[in-house]
């Protein structure tokens, strides 16, 4: 309790020593900075593996509490499920039993950071259900003043949360909260890449870990750069035992399941402890920070015509990159009721029909189980090491 | 049979345990099936299996061969797995493609009807390109002929035969189980004749595949029908009607996943003794897996509230495998 007391009156105690030492008020009053910092704890739902750059936003950016949620439990779906409906897309019910650990965990505000599709509309309906349950808390629903373009969603962003950001600093925080996600992509690329030949087990999830944990220390640009540049050191130092000719396998397939490992039971995981170089093109940088969704259409103008919505251009053209740099085979994951992945689809069995590459789809929905998902991949990983093995024969 | 000798041919094993029936071969190293089994898993795949070793045996009496290695598929491979030692571990729809492309090797595409699941695989020059399995639903499997057989009051074995005299096969909604089973109990009490019901049925097993399992899928000839519901002649006659191709079904189709899993095991080449199991010895103890007993007991991990169920085996009174836990927490040491 005391020692409570004491780190929250530091700022002041200090700033009393300094007008001890014989300042005039004038100077005083100058110097004296006014304390921006809310203690309002910011939870944000889990995805993927951005949680250091949602702190980094709760903290540097909105200039909070940030208030972490431990792993997904077994727990976390069932109260996404009772308090969903049936028949809505996964990513809901993943976030609604979010939203209530991290309400139960004392979170005061709740950040849907929505999305280019349904998603976009989730945060109202998720903030109407949390408040039917009883809860009290505001939500930041980023759907709310981007009308009206950066200005307006930052100044949703003040009014709901924090009226006192200092606006250029906040503006400069928000790019090194881009630029962390950014490198988190990167690192993940080449984690992805490499970890499934690590002579030594486990190294490179330990390095990973590792960047976790110091981008989540992180409070400024500089140090999310050192932070970086010490994985990829690190990174490169892996001893590999990789095979000249490795199966190589690409993960395309809808925003959210596509990369959400506790949505998608650690796919990637799972592919490179067979021995997979694994790719996924999709992660925010390609969606968001280097989007541009006409130019990227240019390379698939012979399947689509005009953008299906929010990711299957970006779907349909990693299927084709990867195609025409011969992969060995491509794994679609999608949730349970993603209607734009499910347009895909038949754009994607063309691309492989053309290109000749096997795909694997996958739906995942709360009741996918473990076992099954397994089965479809060892089968799919003995098919193509089949046939790799009989085509460099 | 004495199998611990050293003296015989050496012969692999393969059992492939599934929900509804359980299938066991041997194979020569020439891979020739040399005896073989299939029977009911009955819900007790331990118990299915010991029977199937039991057959195994019966009909190896006389010859001169000694196991030196064994492989299991289906969904009990890993229980089964366990209980005889097995040095190849294999998924269902690996093992049927290997055991299919090697005794068809033109084969194009696979067909494949179990007992709660439903696969196709496309084949180019002998290698398994595509596949895929049925999801979500159970539609149009071998459980749901059986338990409307059970409706019907025939055996499921005859359904075939009976579904073949119908001239005008009735219409059956086909799209699910649920919307096929009243649309059934609808034609029944309107009073359809039995054999165009069961014909509707077959028909609609064949449809519901090619919609569901087959959506998508180039199936090109020579088209290879197996696993257990294509010892049904209806089903047969109704894939060849919808597809206008020939469709072949193998006399030992309904045993192309211990076929496969055993010719893994050829591959893997003979298992080094070990210190104890059924291949102690260095070859396969038929009486000694009769002899073990086996158990399976679940056990819910507390220490997060993911609450894993780990499965464990144990042999006698010895854990021998354990799986389910998602972390290390859960980890059970077994010998």
């Amino acid at each position: 309790m005391l020692k409570d007391f004491r780190i929250r009156t530091g700022a002041v105690i200090a700033d009393g020593a300094q007008a001890f030492r014989g300042t005039s008020d004038k100077e005083q009053k100058k110097r004296f900075k006014r304390d921006r910092h809310k203690t309002k704890k910011v939870a944000v739902f889990r995805y993927a593996y951005y949680a250091p750059a949602f702190k980094y936003f709760a903290e540097q950016v909105l200039d909070c509490d940030y208030l972490a949620l431990p792993q997904a439990t077994r727990r976390t779906m069932e109260l996404g499920i009772q308090h969903s409906a049936d028949d809505v897309c996964t990513p809901f019910k993943h976030m609604m039993g979010d939203w209530i650990e991290a309400l139960e965990g004392g979170a005061d505000v709740l950040v849907q950071v929505g999305g280019p599709c349904r998603l976009g509309f989730y945060g109202e309906m998720q903030e109407e259900i949390l408040r039917s349950l009883g809860y009290d808390f505001t939500m930041l629903n980023f759907s709310h003043g981007i009308e009206q373009g950066y200005v307006g969603w930052a100044k949703e962003v003040m009014k709901t949360v924090n009226p006192d950001i200092n606006v250029p600093h906040g503006v400069k925080q928000l790019l090194a909260c881009g630029s962390m996600m950014t490198k988190l992509d990167e690192a993940r690329d080449l984690y992805m890449a490499n970890a499934g030949f690590e002579t030594e087990r486990g190294s490179y999830r330990r390095a990973w870990e590792a960047l976790l944990d110091a981008f989540s220390l992180c409070q400024t640009p500089k140090e999310i750069d050192i932070a970086f540049g010490s994985f990829m050191d690190r990174a490169r130092s892996i001893k590999l035992d990789k095979p000249e000719h490795p199966i190589r396998i690409g993960i395309i397939g809808e925003m959210y399941t596509a990369i959400d490992m506790a949505s998608n039971l650690d796919l990637d995981e799972k592919l490179m402890a067979m021995g997979v170089e694994v790719h996924r093109m999709l992660n925010f940088t390609n969606r968001y920070t280097r989007y541009n969704e006409p130019n990227l259409r240019r390379s698939i103008s012979d399947y689509v015509a005009f953008d299906m919505g929010p990711t299957t251009t970006l779907t349909v053209a990693a299927a084709k990159r990867y195609a025409e740099e011969g992969f060995d085979g491509l794994v679609h994951a999608k949730c349970a009721g993603c209607t734009p992945e499910i347009d895909a689809i038949p754009v994607i069995r063309r691309v492989a029909e053309d290109y000749k590459i096997p795909v694997l789809y996958l739906t995942y929905d709360t009741e996918t189980s473990d076992t099954g998902l397994m089965t479809r991949l060892e089968a799919f990983y003995d098919m193509l090491a089949m046939k790799k093995e009989a085509s460099l024969r | 049979m004495s199998a611990a000798t050293t003296a015989g041919k050496e012969a692999y094993l393969g059992i492939d345990i599934g929900s509804i029936s359980t299938k066991g071969v041997v194979i020569d190293e020439g891979a020739h099936i040399i005896a073989r089994s299939y029977l009911w898993t009955e819900g007790d795949p331990a118990g299915a299996a010991k029977r199937v070793a039991a057959e195994l045996a019966g009909q190896l009496e006389d010859a001169d061969v000694r196991i030196v290695g064994a492989g299991t598929t289906g969904s009990a491979r890993r229980l089964v797995g366990a209980m005889i030692g097995a040095t190849v571990v294999k998924n269902e729809i690996t093992a049927h493609a290997v055991g299919t492309t090697y005794l068809h090797p033109e084969v194009r595409t696979i067909l494949e009807i179990g007992g709660q699941d439903s696969k196709i695989i496309c084949v180019e020059d002998g290698i398994a390109t595509d596949y895929a399995m049925n999801t979500l639903c159970a539609a149009g499997t071998g459980s749901f002929l059986s338990s409307q057989a059970a409706r019907l009051g025939v055996e499921v074995e005859e359904f075939g035969k009976i579904a073949l005299t119908s001239h005008k096969p009735a219409n059956i909604a086909a799209r699910c189980t649920v919307f096929a089973e009243s649309d059934l109990v609808h034609k029944i009490q309107v009073g359809y004749a039995r054999e165009d019901i069961i014909a509707g049925l077959c028909r609609a097993v064949a449809s519901n595949y090619l919609n569901n399992v087959g959506k998508g899928k180039r199936i090109c000839a020579p088209i290879v029908f197996q696993g257990g519901v294509s010892k049904n002649e209806g089903v047969v006659h109704s894939f060849e009607e919808l597809l206008g191709q020939e469709v072949l079904v193998d006399p030992d189709g309904h045993l192309m996943g211990a076929f496969g899993s055993a010719l893994l095991a050829l591959k893997a080449g003979p298992v080094e003794a070990g210190e104890d199991g059924p291949f102690a010895t260095g070859a396969f103890d038929f009486q000694a897996v009769q002899d073990f007993a086996f158990k399976t007991r679940e056990v819910e991990c507390a220490k997060c509230p993911n609450h894993c169920e780990i499965i464990c085996v144990y042999r006698d009174k010895d854990i021998i495998d354990s799986w389910g836990n998602r972390c290390e927490k859960g980890a059970i040491k077994h010998t």
